[in-house]
């Protein structure tokens, strides 16, 4: 037990994929294998949120900045290190993981039949790459998991996927790699001043934010620097213009790929700057903030825009991501406590709404084939319970208030005004365009008569099916009630955040002295 | 002169360390002579005994060369050939991979219908030639020992007799190899008129003596040389050779050029390249000039190779293509490796990951193709995954860990490499390197596309593995992710390697 509670984040992290490799040994000739390696890996699935639950408990608001927190040499020459940690930013974004997880697989049961061991083991695979990567404190470490995780993502597409598969599949691994090997030099940089500075190769996090590199300007080191992370972290969050990847890697994925892509591979994105960029550029992040915030109001309405063209239901929730996702980029640029906890807190939404709303188009689809919403209509008669769901997760997508999304959005654009008034109002467009293209998407699906033959002899939503909505349901009200039980666990290490990646930064003064973002809320409610 | 014209008398006697140091070589020679006496045995089969012979040799020769590596450094014959960890470990990869190829001959050989016994023989004196390269001094005795090397490759090129790309492969291989061999003794004949010696230890000292005085003699017959080796490493513009011989030589005998033979031009390079002086006691203007030109011929390399294989469809052209990209990125790697001390060991570690992953997949070729090495095209392995899911795992892991993505060997190489390229102030040449590996992600992938993703064209029924091929593709699925999730040991033996030099 000892052993345990020292090595939680390991054990979290790597019992995913030691649980996968038994799955492999099930035989799946027949139904009953095929249904024990289901049931074999949901159980792994909620075997690990079980476990990251430990770090919740154990997770002290006003500690250490990093807690639980393992240490080992790896590569002594080059100065790597198997280096994990967690704080209060990156507890929420392991829970969701784990938490999404056994909903994909449960989702998964009968959506997808052929070739089960290996799309059970590379969920699970998948699972252990980015739980790595949110707990890594090394950028080595890192960078690893966050190049692991592409390998199971692109199969997923590729093999499991729609009719335009190999494309999508081709599109999302080398967009994305390219912004990746980018940002691999600048670490090299990094690492290299770090040694060149104090004399000793390292690539812990810890001992590279130390490291003083020029800043000021848009060519200065610093900013040349940033903008090699920032590019990687901008593909794959995705911001405008980088973000031509995920309309098709969404669109052909399978059910389960487009949840765990939307609802945390995006997210490693927005992470990654929180963790990385920020803090060690803080002279480039106040250089780049106009800019980035700039192309987040582009990407809010933009995304809704086109989102709401779409004649596609995959589609259109596609570009609701990019949309949705460029007030996560709003809310971090914004650089203040309101804006960066409501950031962190739209991304946690995005998961639980986004990840919902794939998941009702994956169920529609199981039933007719299709995702035209043109075949649609009147489904509200045949499907009672199928649209109260599909009502409740559009709510919650166009931030309804007693929603997850109202808290999240409004915190953004509150930030976001502090910093620039004209760039939030703009954005703030973005909550109507939203409400007009989902609403939109309801009223042609669900009202009006049963106007297609082949919707009459819908069957409603089973069992299984409402077991996978009930928690996301759950979360929705929950987190929009009450988001205190959330902010409580991120505030210090928000404020530490902000510390860090102003510290070197000229003087601003829109930098609220970020008291209790839990007091303003609890005043507001 | 003193080198060539006195003859010292420790210089005809070995002493016991000398003896010691010289065991794997006189173990891999005598293999080999007694391969060939078995070869002609009347009324024997010679097949399984000249292959377990071979297999043995090479088993032997790894052996004893890895108990070498941590010994002290050993001068032999007049300053002639060294002894030292560098050498020994590159015996190693050169034994392994001929080790390796052996095994996974076996099968291949038989369905060719060209089971003959010299074939393993061949193998085996090629990677004797090798070793010896790695381990001389002299341009010379380099010079030799590449002949060695070469020659017993032409022949295996060209082992397919009745096959005209087999033919046609060997004699341009012939042609060229010597061609660029000849230039290479040019050179070393032009090096000795400018410096007296051929000794690389001797050049080394006369640049440090008159540093300014790099005559036009010396400049050229350094040129002349380093031709020669880029023409072995087949960097552009001396590539063109590559991929025809590539295609046409026997699937195995590829795999067994792509690792060792370009290790051990790797090697012999990057022993001639820092004793001449780079980095150190070369003349500033010389110096800039090796730099510019090997830099735009490793960023021409990288491009080439990496842009023409994206328009392959056959696999082995394809990696032929790859090959002379890997090549590129070692170029980046040894004009960085000056940078930094040890900075030389990233290249060695590139060569190590570079041999196990490329020769795992020759193999997997090997055992995937037809009669004659037909059925390599992309097409041809239109869902593989489902007739052979254990090859194309490990195809996968083999083209992964060439795309340089974690957990691999590949990845952790290239990270090294260009580790030290950043440290070696090499800025934009990294950037370059890492802009033309994410090219490469995609024709790897692509094989992975047709492979996993695509259904299968016709019924084409599993292929047939031996148990040998097995082996040999686990060992390097092993190898490739062991080095790729703990390199620490290997870093420390390669940095080992290179200190010695």
């Amino acid at each position: 037990m000892d052993w345990f509670n020292s090595h939680v984040l390991s054990v979290v992290v790597f019992f995913p994929l030691v649980w996968a490799v038994f799955g492999l040994l099930i035989p799946t000739t027949n139904e009953s294998g095929r249904n024990a390696l289901k049931y074999w890996t949901l159980i792994g699935s909620l075997l690990t949120f079980a476990f990251s639950l430990k770090i919740y408990y154990a997770f002290q608001a006003n500690g250490a900045a990093f807690q639980l927190t393992e240490l080992a040499e790896w590569i002594p020459g080059l100065g790597t290190s198997y280096s994990l940690g967690m704080d209060g930013i990156s507890l929420w974004l392991i829970i969701l993981t784990t938490f999404l997880s056994p909903i994909v697989i449960l989702a998964s049961f009968t959506a997808v039949e052929e070739k089960l061991r290996g799309y059970y083991f590379l969920l699970l695979a998948l699972e252990t790459g980015m739980l790595g990567a949110f707990v890594a404190l090394d950028v080595f470490l890192f960078y690893v998991f966050w190049e692991v995780m592409l390998i199971p993502m692109y199969f997923l597409v590729g093999i499991w996927g729609g009719k335009d598969r190999i494309y999508a599949a081709m599109k999302f691994f080398v967009y994305t790699m390219v912004g990746s090997l980018l940002m691999l030099v600048a670490i090299f940089f990094l690492a290299y001043q770090h040694k060149l500075q104090m004399g000793t190769y390292s690539t812990a996090l810890l001992d590279l934010y130390k490291v003083h590199i020029p800043g000021g300007g848009f060519t200065s080191p610093q900013s040349l620097l940033f903008m090699g992370f920032a590019l990687a972290f901008a593909i794959k969050v995705p911001l405008f213009p980088l973000h031509t990847w995920l309309p098709d890697a969404h669109v052909q994925a399978p059910t389960a790929g487009s949840v765990i892509l939307a609802g945390v591979l995006l997210k490693m994105g927005g992470y990654g700057f929180l963790r990385f960029a920020f803090p060690l550029f803080p002279d480039a992040v106040a250089t780049f903030q106009i800019p980035f915030m700039i192309l987040a109001a582009i990407a809010i309405v933009y995304g809704a825009w086109v989102a709401t063209v779409q004649p596609d239901m995959k589609k259109l929730v596609a570009y609701s991501s990019v949309s949705h996702m460029g007030y996560v980029v709003l809310g971090l640029f914004s650089m203040n406590a309101i804006g960066v906890t409501g950031s962190i807190y739209q991304m946690l939404n995005h998961g639980v709404s986004t990840g919902a709303l794939f998941l009702l188009v994956g169920m529609i689809y199981e039933r007719r084939h299709t995702r035209e919403i043109s075949d649609f209509g009147g489904i509200t008669k045949v499907m009672p319970i199928f649209a109260i769901i599909f009502m409740i997760v559009t709510l919650s997508s166009v931030a309804l208030p007693g929603t997850n999304g109202f808290v999240g959005e409004f915190l953004i654009l509150l930030g976001a005004w502090k910093t620039s008034p004209g760039l939030a109002a703009i954005s703030a467009l973005g909550v109507i365009f939203g409400a007009v293209y989902m609403l939109w998407l309801f009223q042609r699906v669900m009202f009006g008569p049963v106007k297609n033959k082949e919707n009459e002899k819908l069957k409603d939503l089973s069992f299984r099916e409402i077991a996978v909505m009930v928690p996301l349901l759950f979360c929705i009200f929950w987190m929009g009630v009450a988001p205190n039980f959330f902010f409580r666990k991120m505030e210090p290490s928000i404020e530490r955040f902000l510390t860090r990646s102003t510290a070197t930064a000229v003087a601003r003064a829109s930098v609220p002295s970020s008291s209790s973002i839990a007091a303003f809320f609890s005043k507001k409610n | 002169m003193e080198a060539l014209t006195i003859i010292r008398p420790e210089s005809l006697s070995l002493s016991s360390e000398q003896v010691r140091a010289l065991m794997p070589y006189f173990l891999v020679f005598g293999g080999i002579m007694l391969a060939t006496l078995l070869a002609v045995v009347k009324g024997i089969k010679p097949k399984w005994p000249v292959f377990l012979l071979a297999v043995a040799t090479a088993v032997v020769g790894v052996v004893a060369s890895a108990n070498l590596i941590p010994d002290a450094t050993i001068g032999m014959f007049n300053g002639m050939m060294v002894s030292d960890s560098y050498s020994h470990f590159f015996n190693v990869i050169f034994m392994a991979s001929a080790g390796i190829t052996i095994l996974a001959s076996l099968r291949y050989l038989d369905r060719e219908q060209l089971q003959h016994p010299e074939y393993y023989v061949l193998v085996l004196l090629s990677a004797l030639g090798m070793m010896l390269m790695t381990s001389a001094l002299d341009l010379i005795v380099i010079f030799i020992a590449l002949e060695i090397m070469s020659l017993a490759v032409y022949v295996l090129v060209g082992f397919r007799r009745t096959d005209k790309k087999s033919n046609e492969a060997a004699m341009k291989y012939f042609i060229l190899g010597s061609a660029a061999s000849a230039i290479l003794l040019y050179g070393a004949a032009l090096l000795y008129g400018a410096t007296q010696s051929t000794n690389i230890h001797e050049i080394l000292k006369f640049t440090q003596a008159q540093p300014a005085g790099m005559t036009p003699l010396f400049t050229l017959g350094v040129w002349l040389v380093m031709i020669g080796f880029l023409f072995k490493v087949a960097s552009v513009p001396f590539h063109m050779w590559m991929p025809d011989v590539y295609e046409g030589a026997p699937a195995p005998v590829t795999g067994f050029m792509t690792t060792g033979l370009k290790a051990a031009a790797f090697a012999s390079f990057m022993r001639f390249f820092i004793s001449m002086g780079y980095g150190t006691t070369l003349s500033a203007t010389l110096q800039a000039h090796i730099h510019d030109i090997l830099w735009v011929s490793a960023v021409l390399t990288m491009i080439v190779g990496n842009v023409i294989a994206l328009t392959q469809t056959n696999l082995k052209r394809m990696l032929a293509y790859s090959s002379i990209a890997h090549s590129g990125y070692l170029l980046v790697g040894l004009l960085a490796g000056s940078g930094t001390p040890g900075g030389y060991s990233a290249v060695v570690f590139y060569l190590v990951a570079y041999a196990i992953m490329n020769l795992g997949a020759f193999i997997i070729l090997t055992v995937i193709s037809n009669r004659e090495d037909t059925g390599l095209n992309l097409h041809d392995v239109s869902g593989l995954a489902s007739r052979s899911p254990w090859l194309s795992f490990a195809m996968a892991v083999f083209l992964f860990s060439m795309a340089g993505i974690p957990p691999t060997a590949g990845f952790a190489a290239k990270y090294m490499l260009f580790y030290s390229a950043i440290q070696a102030h090499e800025t934009p040449l990294v950037i370059i390197s890492v802009l033309c590996s994410s090219i490469s992600v995609y024709y790897y992938l692509r094989v992975l596309v047709y492979m996993y993703m695509r259904e299968p064209v016709g019924s084409a029924p599993a292929s047939r593995v031996s148990m040998w091929s097995a082996l040999a593709v686990a060992l390097m699925v092993a190898m490739t992710l062991q080095f790729g999730v703990v390199p620490a040991r290997l870093v420390e033996v390669t940095k080992r390697a290179v200190a010695s030099l």
